[in-house]
């Protein structure tokens, strides 16, 4: 999949003074796969980049192209078909459903896509430590062990992209090793790439390439 | 699992208000349209003989006619303006006998002597709605006779009991043949005549048309000239200006045939004012559900918007909503026609029987197609509303 940024500029930011390496000023070109950080302090734009490529937000302008297509030409349902096949993301806010158990907020993503089978997502529960949490209420859960479901949930499908916005902002630095070692497994099954948004720390992970805001 | 996200907390205050709402007025509605439709079924006896609205109209006999100063006859003016009346849509003059018609017994058929003198009157076949062999032609071997349920009732009640003779049955003289004497344009003869039935509404002797042409060619002295009494019949709903007329052409009409459907009227009208209650009762609870189903959206909205982000298509959470709310409308649908069918058998059919008054009853079949017509109505109304207000929440 390719992603391309020309001369974006989302309003909320264009007061601001970008660097000359930030995107919303040079714009870029990427071909996935590949694994991309996307390092940059806080306010420079890290949410409205992933809310953008994933089509929640079209408060910009210039043109954002998925495979050359400029994505505000896509209907609702082409997007649809694209989270459901192609795009995957992890939202900062992590957008679960708190009345519905672990099992269930997972469930309800791959019931959609048939993409695990149980034990597959068992294993990766116990694999994030969060075993034991299955049938509790995600809104008894703490934000980390949220988190972790929240990174599950993205992983129940297949994708070129998977889009993450400081997916272990509540994670110690262990945890967050083991979440993105599995995310990079499972990026390599799909075939496909991601970008890790990040407030500085690379989570001893190395990238194919590195974007700045 | 799309169920339990999008429903919420959401069987709550304004649920059980927007149902009992939608309950009342549907059923408000069914019940009215089904009295309206059973009213209108309503008949008595006498109309069927000779349609709802037909009336025999003559000229109020007054001292001036007595000495002659005034006719009774309807001029051929008379008749055109009649005629010309909007509300009006048949007339038919009555054809009289122009020769003296007398009427007795024919021997051996059970009816006690007697002999009177009589007169015939015809009126078209087409108002003459009768199941008996109502056609007369010269080989006949009978002419038939409409005879006034009155003239039973004087012969039984006063004439037999003063005269010493027995009572007469209907049925009697039904089968009864009776000897006609007919005296005109210098001839005489005799002839067989059958009751063949009785009639409220006119008080007349008829036969059928064709013979009272045929005999008045014969025996008529060629005296009558003009009708005096006339049927006509009306559109419904016209007895307004028939009082009128009546007042202009000092009309004499018998009032009780007019009764039953000023009575129907009125009673159509009355519960055509609640039909209409019920059919904004019924829009103001549709209403109050599509504000219901707004609530629990607008309620719902982050469920929406994040299964729409997990890539749940529009159709798929529209369905939920959807089949949800076809469950619930379905349940008050089957209750209204319940409740409908229970008030009509048990409480406005048994105070029809107290009263004496019997009603056919009107097939249920509009009523429940009505029934579902709301449905419909209210599940298109609701599946529009829905999938405007996630396609919205979609793009934003």
């Amino acid at each position: 999949m390719k992603l391309e940024f020309k001369n974006v500029m989302p309003f909320p930011l264009k007061e601001y003074q970008h660097d000359n390496s930030s995107v919303w000023k040079s714009g870029f070109s990427l071909e996935f796969p590949k694994k991309v950080l996307l390092n940059a302090s806080s306010g420079k734009g890290k949410s409205t980049f992933v809310s953008t490529v994933y089509g929640l937000r079209k408060d910009y302008t210039g043109t954002v192209l998925l495979d050359d297509k400029p994505i505000d030409t896509l209907s609702i349902h082409d997007w649809i078909e694209l989270r459901r096949t192609k795009l995957s993301a992890i939202f900062q806010d992590l957008q679960l459903f708190p009345e519905l158990s672990v099992w269930e907020n997972l469930i309800l993503k791959n019931q959609l896509t048939n993409h695990k089978n149980e034990s597959e997502i068992e294993s990766m529960l116990v694999m994030l430590g969060i075993g034991d949490k299955k049938e509790q209420k995600c809104g008894t859960l703490s934000l980390g062990q949220q988190q972790r479901v929240a990174i599950i949930r993205s992983l129940l499908q297949p994708f070129d992209l998977l889009l993450m916005d400081e997916p272990f902002s509540h994670l110690d630095e262990g945890n967050a090793k083991i979440a993105l070692d599995l995310i990079a497994k499972e990026t390599d099954l799909n075939g496909g790439g991601f970008v890790l948004t990040s407030l500085g720390s690379y989570h001893g992970f190395t990238y194919d390439h590195e974007l700045k805001l | 699992m799309l169920k339990k996200i999008l429903f919420r907390d959401s069987k709550n205050l304004q649920f059980i208000f927007a149902t009992a709402g939608a309950l009342i007025g549907l059923t408000a509605l069914l019940l009215s349209l089904q009295l309206i439709m059973d009213v209108q079924s309503f008949h008595s006896n006498e109309e069927e003989l000779f349609g709802p609205n037909s009336v025999v109209i003559q000229k109020k006999v007054t001292k001036l006619t007595s000495i002659g100063m005034n006719s009774t006859e309807f001029s051929p003016k008379d008749i055109q303006s009649l005629k010309d009346k909007e509300f009006i849509t048949d007339v038919a003059p009555f054809k009289s006998a122009d020769f003296k018609v007398g009427i007795s017994e024919v021997e051996g058929d059970g009816l006690p002597h007697f002999y009177a003198d009589m007169f015939f009157q015809a009126i078209p076949n087409r108002f003459m709605d009768i199941n008996v062999d109502w056609d007369w032609n010269e080989n006949s071997e009978f002419i038939p006779i409409v005879l006034p349920r009155d003239f039973i009732m004087i012969i039984n009640y006063g004439f037999a009991q003063s005269q010493g003779m027995n009572q007469i049955s209907e049925e009697l003289l039904m089968a009864a043949r009776l000897t006609i004497y007919v005296d005109g344009n210098g001839k005489k003869t005799q002839m067989i005549g059958r009751v063949v039935g009785f009639s409220h509404k006119i008080s007349s002797i008829l036969v059928p048309e064709a013979f009272l042409t045929h005999a008045n060619g014969i025996y008529g002295n060629g005296q009558i000239k003009n009708p005096s009494r006339i049927f006509i019949t009306t559109k419904d709903d016209s007895y307004g200006e028939l009082d009128d007329l009546m007042d202009e052409m000092n009309l004499d009409i018998n009032k009780s045939a007019i009764d039953v459907a000023k009575i129907k009227t009125i009673i159509a009208v009355v519960i055509g004012i609640f039909g209409i209650a019920s059919v904004l009762i019924m829009l103001l609870s549709l209403l109050g559900f599509v504000q219901y189903s707004q609530l629990v959206l607008s309620k719902a909205s982050y469920e929406i918007k994040t299964l729409l982000r997990l890539g749940y298509s529009i159709k798929s959470i529209v369905n939920t909503f959807i089949k949800q709310l076809s469950i619930t409308f379905g349940i008050i649908t089957v209750s209204a026609i319940a409740i409908m069918f229970f008030v009509k058998i048990v409480v406005v059919n048994t105070w029809l029987e107290d009263n004496g008054i019997n009603i056919e009853g009107s097939s249920l079949i509009t009523t429940i197609a009505v029934a579902i017509l709301c449905f419909g109505l209210f599940i298109v109304s609701n599946y529009l509303n829905i999938k405007k207000t996630v396609n919205k929440l979609g793009d934003a």
